[in-house]
């Protein structure tokens, strides 16, 4: 991973030059670019292994540039934004960037997001299908979880709301995500299934499932499984 | 074109007449309805005084069917009761002289009875009319009053306009001084020779005060007049007279120049023009602020952004990794800048709940979500208070914006920990209530006394006791109030005085989702 090539995409000097030394520091490849034509063009000829993308471009709004990369390839994203837009943060997400922070940020932030996104997928298919995260252990094959080495009983529900979470361990997963996977198109509105699963969930993996450890909320966003 | 216009004009004449013809038989349908009706009663009881009974066609021929009609039906009922119940029976003869006296004067009384009753039905119906229009011209007003832009009071005359004409009419907006170009403001196609004789109207205003018709290429009329003669801010209208012509026109013409003229004095005494030149004021002014919100906030925010990266970025350094003074310097950094942050972000609240009022995206959430939400973003703000959260487990889901919420609770935990000590506690609680949730926040600070406990809530309030080493904006608990009642909340503060600390709590109603549980059912 150390050398893995990140794309950063901002129209600002100052932000690039100190995200170019922190991602440097860690022992990644940097690439700039000014605005989003510049971006587009340097991911299409040397594609990076993540991009991170500033969503204030002068020359184009954030969606539309998520989308033309998305229509060619799956490198992540993760969108730097600000706070109190969660509609828009919903949105970004759904056309396909991969997650996001909120300015401003301190760099250990960040770094921790880069490197969950950069994380390859654990598929059933792996030659070690288990998932782990924290105390929590989740074999995809068998579709076993275990916590603290202790068997989970969990409902078809739970397992499956589990399972995308942990396939995303780190990473933010929208509600819709969760419930077009889970519930298929029709349900897309009524959340609160959902909400009722993850209470049921954070009884049985959380010590405190009022103080969630694990399986965090996002508001207004979805949940994030702690990395 | 002339001889067109005669034929409409015969036709429209034969229409009229079959109308009278048919109105007539009607009434004269219903005398023999009455006198089938009195014939059979006579087969049973003796009947006397029946000639009033016919009162009975001439009241409903006067009301339902006009004047004449109900004449024709008070001389076709006496004649009826001389035919058939004064002897001889089945003659038009009436041979006793008191029913001699008496037809003439039941033909007398039924014919001002009807006439009573025509006056009676016009009034009614003038009255309902009126009503009507009333009620159109409140409804108007109303939207004039909330009218944001001009286009929306252009809409506004123009649907109030097409209701009271009763045909398709098209508002072309003309531009403050009579501009050349009038822009368009209507729904639907609007045929090239209609455009074209607005925009002559719109550039030689004067002397075409009463507009001119105009044929569209399929056959149709339009008026096409200024809404006022003689203010020009109120645009230009274009009235569909259908496929009529000649005459008729002018009969809608003379009536569309009636109501214009009664519109354009409700328009003046709205004051119309004020309001259209208000609303542009509004807009730009409006449109001015966004830009300036949305600058402020980009201006202020990303000199943050690189301080705090900067900051973190250099403790994290290779040579500096480990050194505690570094990292502690960044510390700072952190801090102050999330300060700054905040009190931007204040500014900005405070700044569109003003001009915007709060908007809301709400949806079902789990409580302990949110005050878990509040203290993970505050854990530095937090980090000199012994902090206790005492979350209920089995809380019902509120339907709130989670996001302002979470900035509520936010400001008052804010607020907690620089109104007391570090070290003392600040407890942050979550609970049910019969049929709500109560979030409260409870430190063992200053307290309230006087007029803080009143003034609290206010924009830009700040205790004087500790003002002096206290920052702070003023702005926390007026947006926190704004947010939770956006919300359907309550909030309050409760202290026993000086220093004996503060409680403040957020009441939500709770009420259970519409949906059936299928994620329990879904789960076996």
């Amino acid at each position: 991973m150390g050398n893995a090539t990140i794309l950063v995409i901002d129209d600002e000097l100052h932000i690039r030059q100190f995200l170019r030394a922190a991602f440097e520091f860690e022992g990644f490849t940097v690439q700039e670019a000014r605005d989003a034509e510049e971006g587009i063009r340097s991911a299409t000829l040397k594609p990076p292994d993540l991009i991170i993308l500033d969503l204030g471009l002068p020359d184009r709004d954030g969606s539309s540039i998520i989308e033309r990369l998305r229509s060619w390839s799956n490198i992540p994203i993760i969108v730097l934004t600000v706070r109190s837009r969660e509609r828009e943060k919903v949105r970004l997400l759904e056309l396909g960037a991969d997650d996001y922070v909120v300015k401003p940020f301190g760099i250990g932030e960040l770094i921790a997001r880069a490197r969950a996104a950069l994380r390859p997928r654990v598929v059933p298919a792996a030659n070690d299908p288990v998932v782990r995260v924290g105390p929590l252990e989740i074999n995809l094959a068998t579709r076993f979880g275990t916590i603290d080495g202790k068997r989970l009983v969990l409902g078809p529900k739970e397992y499956q709301v589990l399972q995308i979470l942990a396939q995303h361990a780190g990473k933010v997963v929208t509600r819709q995500q969760i419930m077009k996977q889970v519930w298929g198109g029709s349900h897309l509105d009524d959340t609160h299934y959902l909400r009722i699963v993850v209470r049921n969930l954070r009884r049985k993996i959380e010590l405190d499932p009022t103080r969630p450890r694990i399986l965090l909320t996002e508001l207004g966003v979805g949940y994030r499984l702690a990395p | 074109m002339r001889q067109t216009s005669d034929q409409v004009d015969r036709a429209s004449v034969w229409r009229r007449l079959q109308d009278d013809a048919l109105s007539v038989l009607k009434s004269l349908v219903l005398v023999a309805i009455t006198t089938i009706g009195l014939l059979v009663l006579d087969q049973f009881f003796a009947l006397r005084h029946v000639t009033l009974v016919y009162l009975v066609p001439v009241v409903i021929a006067a009301t339902r069917l006009g004047i004449v009609p109900a004449v024709i039906a008070a001389i076709a009922g006496g004649g009826a009761s001389a035919f058939s119940f004064y002897p001889p029976i089945y003659s038009f003869l009436v041979k006793d002289p008191q029913h001699l006296i008496e037809l003439p004067l039941f033909i007398f009384v039924a014919i001002v009875t009807g006439h009573l009753a025509t006056n009676l039905r016009r009034q009614a119906d003038l009255a309902r009319r009126r009503e009507t229009e009333v009620h159109d011209l409140y409804a108007f007003s109303r939207r004039l009053a909330a009218a944001h832009t001009p286009s929306d009071i252009y809409t506004a005359i123009r649907e109030h306009l097409a209701s009271i004409i009763g045909r398709r009419t098209i508002l072309f907006e003309t531009a403050p001084r009579g501009a050349a170009d009038a822009a368009l403001s209507s729904e639907g196609r609007v045929p090239e020779q209609v455009k074209r004789a607005t925009e002559a109207l719109a550039q030689g205003r004067k002397g075409s005060g009463n507009g001119s018709v105009v044929e569209d290429g399929e056959g149709r009329v339009w008026l096409v007049r200024p809404v006022s003669a003689k203010a020009g801010d109120f645009g230009v209208l274009a009235i569909d007279l259908g496929q009529q012509a000649g005459k008729m026109a002018d009969a809608i013409r003379e009536r569309v120049d009636a109501v214009l003229a009664d519109a354009t004095a409700t328009l003046e005494h709205l004051d119309l023009g004020r309001a259209l030149s208000d609303a542009r004021v509004r807009s730009e002014t409006e449109a001015l602020r966004d830009a300036l919100i949305g600058s402020v906030s980009h201006q202020l925010r990303s000199p943050l952004v690189s301080i705090l990266g900067a900051a973190t970025v250099i403790s994290r350094a290779p040579g500096n990794r480990g050194d505690p003074r570094l990292a502690s310097l960044a510390d700072v950094l952190r801090d102050e800048v999330d300060r700054l942050n905040s009190d931007v972000q204040d500014l900005l609240d405070a700044a569109l709940i003003s001009s915007k009022g709060v908007r809301l995206d709400c949806e079902w959430i789990e409580p302990a979500d949110i005050v878990n939400a509040a203290v993970d973003r505050r854990q530095r703000l937090l980090a000199d208070h012994r902090v206790l959260l005492d979350v209920a487990g089995e809380l019902p889901f509120i339907y709130v914006d989670p996001i302002l919420l979470e900035q509520a609770l936010g400001q008052i935990v804010d607020n907690a920990t620089k109104y007391s000590q570090p070290g003392s506690a600040i407890t942050i609680a979550a609970r049910g209530a019969s049929d709500a949730v109560v979030l409260s926040v409870k430190d063992d600070g200053i307290g309230l006394v006087g007029e803080e406990r009143t003034c609290l809530w206010e924009r830009f309030f700040r205790g004087e006791r500790r003002a002096a080493n206290v920052s702070g904006s003023g702005l926390g608990l007026w947006i926190a109030k704004a947010f939770v009642t956006a919300n359907g909340g309550q909030i309050e503060a409760f202290s026993e005085g000086a220093d004996r600390g503060t409680l403040v709590s957020i009441r939500l109603p709770a009420r259970e989702p519409a949906t059936p549980d299928l994620a329990v059912s879904g789960d076996g």
